[in-house]
């Protein structure tokens, strides 16, 4: 099976990790990606507050390089996915000039929606080696994956499943919790800290509460806002792992420290502790 | 039928109307715009507040999302120009996914956002928006988003640095930077998109600029 990969920018920095995580992970899967050759950036939340032509022709640009492969796209980052699908919505209207030549028709799957497919699922449970059993987790999915659901097609924004399938596929033990789609606070840090601060640090006094030791998240912004604002704290740290960290790790005998170096609250000590290093 | 005008009790109140805010100067023409701007039936909302008891935030916003739909309804443009609540929201969609009505409440609060960025109103949280212009700004440039570059060009631009050395979060981000790069999270450098050219030429022309 083949589908073209559109990273965007966040997977060429603040999540370089995730990237190598998926990377491995599609391998062992016997998936090839291809990267969108000389995607740009999707505009995120800037161009989506102040020019509405800058966010319908940003992503059309990806959308007709990935038009010209004729492959499924597939998206890990939830925001990225959510302006693919809002301008190909914008494009099927056919009232902005587009310079590029774009159809709009291809597909365009959210990550962790292509892996929860019932195939793959069973590929997944085929390839775990060593099953996450003793590791305690709760899902978070955030915004921009289920909603608005007239755009991500989320059936179940309130409830969504997708992570804790696949969680679950690779032998974590997924607690269930009402915190699933709250906000984490986005972009905000940037000019308010306080905001991000008070949205992120509750949903992870939830997680406690809810008894899990980790939380795994798709959105490279979710991760980052939840991992920093546990920099200064003194308890011992939740990980945030990516699902794709995850999977490798299961798909591996032996894991690798160096794996998870980028992490602000390092989540080594918490593995080690469970024998899954 | 008693008149509480003419009536000698109450006659010495004057409602001298300056405590009053008027409708909308030009009738309900703002609303009109509005909802043929963005589509969205605004007139269907009937105050129910379900949006705002669903926004994460609404506790730190001055106009609340479903105040914000009524001052549309109003047609109180420049207060809502001016209101925090434009540049805080996070589109983050709870509310109009919980509206009852369909209204599409963060969509309209999108299109205030963009109506204020165009307008030469001074923003009420200037940080936001001069970081929103920066995002857009480094985009042109390079085509994708480099972290590191994105947060020196802003904190190149005016008032910036200035406010946060100001309110004493200079050093927790310096702090919080300094992390970042240990961690190998801060790349210095990122490979630009080739299409740097093609994505400038489209920008300059929505902005109807020729190039
Ligand atoms: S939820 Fe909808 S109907 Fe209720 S106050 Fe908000 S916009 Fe109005
Ligand atoms: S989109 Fe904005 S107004 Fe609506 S719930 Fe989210 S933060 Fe609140």
């Amino acid at each position: 099976m083949k589908l073209s990969f559109y990273p965007g920018c966040s997977l060429e920095g603040m999540a370089n990790d995730y990237c190598e995580s998926i990377y491995a992970v599609f391998k062992t899967l016997g998936i090839d990606l291809v990267e969108i050759e000389d995607w740009s950036c999707c505009g995120a939340t800037a161009a989506h507050s102040l020019s509405e032509v800058m966010s319908v022709i940003l992503p059309a640009r990806n959308l007709a390089a990935a038009d010209k492969m004729g492959l499924d796209i597939i998206c890990p980052c939830s925001l990225c996915f959510n302006r693919l699908l809002f301008s190909q919505k914008m494009i099927k209207k056919k009232i902005f000039h587009i310079p590029w030549h774009v159809t709009g028709d291809t597909r365009v799957l959210d990550m962790t929606r292509f892996l929860a497919k019932p195939s793959i699922i069973k590929l997944i449970k085929q390839c775990v080696l060593k099953p996450l059993d003793s590791l305690k987790v709760v899902c978070y999915y955030g915004c921009q994956m289920v909603r608005p659901p007239k755009i991500t097609g989320y059936a179940d924004y309130e409830n969504p499943q997708t992570l804790d399938h696949i969680s679950a596929a690779a032998g974590a033990r997924v607690i269930d919790w009402s915190y699933k789609s709250t906000c984490c606070g986005a972009s905000i840090g940037i000019g308010r800290r306080e905001i991000v601060e008070s949205l992120s640090k509750r949903i992870l006094q939830k997680t406690q509460q809810a008894g899990a030791e980790a939380i795994v998240v798709s959105c490279p912004l979710c991760q980052s806002n939840l991992d920093i604002v546990q920099k200064d704290r003194s308890e011992p740290p939740t990980p945030i792992f990516y699902i794709t960290e995850l999977l490798r790790l299961s798909f591996n005998y032996k894991g690798n420290p160096k794996w998870f170096k980028m992490h602000v609250a390092d989540p080594v000590p918490l593995l080690k502790a469970k024998g899954l290093l | 039928m008693h008149n509480s005008i003419s009536d000698p009790e109450t006659a010495t109140e004057y409602d001298s109307c300056e405590q009053r805010e008027f409708i909308g100067d030009r009738g309900d023409y703002f609303l009109n715009r509005i909802q043929g701007e963005t589509g969205v039936n605004v007139s269907a909302c009937y105050q129910c507040e379900r949006c705002t008891n669903a926004c994460p935030i609404s506790g730190f916003m001055d106009i609340k999302p479903h105040q914000i739909i009524r001052y549309v309804q109003l047609g109180w443009r420049i207060r809502l120009l001016k209101s925090s609540t434009i540049w805080l929201c996070l589109s983050c969609e709870m509310c109009t996914t919980y509206c009852p009505n369909e209204v599409d409440v963060a969509e309209i609060i999108n299109h205030l956002r963009m109506m204020a960025a165009r307008s030469s109103i001074t923003p009420k949280e200037k940080s936001l928006a001069v970081f929103h212009h920066t995002f857009l700004e480094e985009l042109i440039k390079s085509g994708r988003v480099n972290e590191f570059r994105l947060m020196r060009a802003y904190y190149s631009k005016p008032d910036i640095l200035h406010a946060k050395i100001k309110n004493g979060t200079f050093k927790q981000e310096l702090q919080l930077a300094m992390t970042l790069l240990r961690k190998g999270r801060l790349k210095l450098s990122a490979p630009k998109s080739k299409a740097v050219k093609e994505i400038q030429k489209a920008y300059f022309q929505t902005r109807g600029e020729i190039s």
